[in-house]
């Protein structure tokens, strides 16, 4: 019984870490797409994106099998009540590479903008951020959480100041109009990866250690952990912020 | 936080020159339900009988410490047994009625308190049944044998021969093990509700059954009380790792 119920565990632990990872590469080609415009990269993670639809409703149905033959409690409880959450956690970050890779067609034809407002910048920040993330999952190493945190403080702020640029390009280049807008879509899908990456990083916390510091400001996690970006999460749960592309 | 019901200060207790309880000290609070878990022989069952002094019974057993319950220690040589028992009752893991009706099984306790009004003994005997939530199954066939019922209407038939001599405190020692899911669930059901006016401690191996039922858990192993808190805590995030291997299924 007991060496079932641990092997039902570790196939767990190793679909989340495949979906992780996938989910890892989808945002990474996203981003990669997005730097070099390159339209056959966007379209590869377009595609394959039903890969982590898979995964996700395979993860979601063996958590719900585990609940309801083996009445897990204590870690066990955590990992299980977690494993859900983070699961839908990564299938988001996939639904935002797919929605930042259908806009790279419509910034194209004018590219040079992303180096000139520093958005490969921000695009290696949210790469970096979801690596790290992915990675404190496998380790479950929760010292490094904190630097999520930060790390989604910065991209956050990034994201307002590259933000108010595009605004000011727009009102004195009315050709980039078009462009812009497309841009300011990717900005906010950016905007959430480091949201759910918070999510996730919350999870592996109460997985490991038992405390829920969701909601909670007062993490130490930096200056800005005010207004930072456990802010994020929360602004991401409406549904209508995770359907709009 | 409720008032101690119950309270034990460095209990210890010998079956011979074995030690099966280790200097256990713990406040049990009134009405509510506290369970006890761990592995057979870790001593829950004898810390259970402590509390009203059914090892008394068992030749060459030594208790040093003590237990309060309503600050006076039943220990005390000046405490009379059969009124401790009368306050602290008890439901055991088998029913064992006795073969007599199931009128005279919950009327016994009284009779033998020398009530002997018959429309007394009939007010106490349907109170105590309807408490028991049993009155409904077995109201129009009192003066039946009770050892015609179910094993699950014989233990909640055993839980109301208890509440008839009006006891403050119910121990339980695994009063469901032998019986189906859903007698199991009545047994439940009426724990929720006797936990009102009783202060109930329960023994049980069945860990979801502890979650269920129990305000309170205490993890014992090898005759220590190795963790003592909130059932709630304790399922979720318990403070000591060897609590943590036990309800997890991961022991030894």
């Amino acid at each position: 019984m007991e060496r079932h119920f641990e092997l039902e565990l570790e196939k767990l632990n190793k679909r989340l870490l495949k979906m992780g990872s996938l989910v890892y590469d989808q945002v990474h080609n996203a981003l990669d797409a997005l730097l070099a415009c390159n339209i056959e990269l966007a379209q590869q993670v377009i595609d394959t994106d039903n890969k982590v639809d898979k995964l996700d409703v395979k993860i979601d149905k063996l958590c719900q099998r585990i609940f309801a033959l083996t009445q897990p409690v204590a870690t066990d409880l955590r990992l299980i009540m977690s494993a859900l959450k983070m699961n839908n956690d990564l299938e988001r970050l996939g639904d935002l590479a797919v929605n930042i890779s259908e806009k790279i067609e419509g910034i194209s034809e004018y590219k040079e903008i992303l180096t000139e407002l520093h958005v490969d910048e921000l695009a290696n920040m949210a790469d970096l951020i979801v690596k790290d993330v992915v990675n404190i999952l496998h380790t479950r190493n929760t010292t490094f959480v904190k630097d999520i945190f930060t790390s989604a403080s910065a991209i956050e702020e990034k994201v307002q100041s590259v933000s108010a640029r595009i605004l000011d390009e727009m009102m004195h280049k009315t050709e980039v109009i078009v462009v812009a807008t497309n841009l300011m879509i990717i900005l906010t899908q950016i905007d959430r990866i480091a949201g759910y990456s918070t999510n996730i990083a919350e999870s592996i916390v109460f997985i490991v250690e038992g405390r829920m510091i969701k909601h909670k400001k007062a993490f130490s996690h930096g200056e800005n952990s005010d207004n930072g970006s456990e802010a994020a999460p929360e602004s991401e749960a409406t549904p209508e912020s995770n359907d709009n592309p | 936080m409720k008032e101690i019901k119950i309270r034990t200060k460095d209990l210890t207790l010998y079956y011979g020159a074995k030690m099966a309880l280790n200097s256990i000290t713990m406040d049990i609070p009134e009405k509510e339900v506290t369970a006890f878990i761990g592995p057979s022989g870790c001593g829950k069952s004898t810390f259970l009988r402590t509390l009203n002094r059914m090892n008394d019974l068992i030749p060459n057993v030594r208790v040093t410490g003590e237990v309060l319950v309503d600050s006076l220690n039943i220990y005390d040589k000046q405490i009379d047994v059969v009124n401790l028992r009368k306050k602290v009752g008890m439901v055991f893991q088998k029913s064992n009625p006795f073969a007599k009706s199931i009128f005279e099984n919950v009327a016994y306790g009284p009779r033998i308190n020398g009530i002997n009004n018959k429309s007394k003994l009939e007010e106490i005997v349907e109170t105590s049944l309807k408490k028991a939530f049993i009155w409904e199954e077995v109201k129009d066939r009192l003066n039946d044998s009770a050892m015609g019922l179910s094993g699950g209407q014989q233990q909640r038939m055993c839980i109301a021969r208890t509440l008839a001599v009006e006891p403050e405190i119910i121990l339980m020692d695994e009063p469901a093990s032998a019986l189906d899911p859903i007698s199991t669930a009545k047994i439940e059901e009426l724990i929720f509700e006797l936990k009102k006016n009783y202060t109930i401690v329960i023994v049980t191996h069945n860990m979801q059954q502890a979650a269920r039922v129990s305000d309170l858990t205490a993890f014992f192993y090898l005759g220590e009380l190795i963790e003592f808190g909130k059932t709630k805590k304790i399922f979720t995030t318990p403070d000591k790792k060897h609590t943590e291997e036990y309800i997890t299924g991961r022991f030894g």
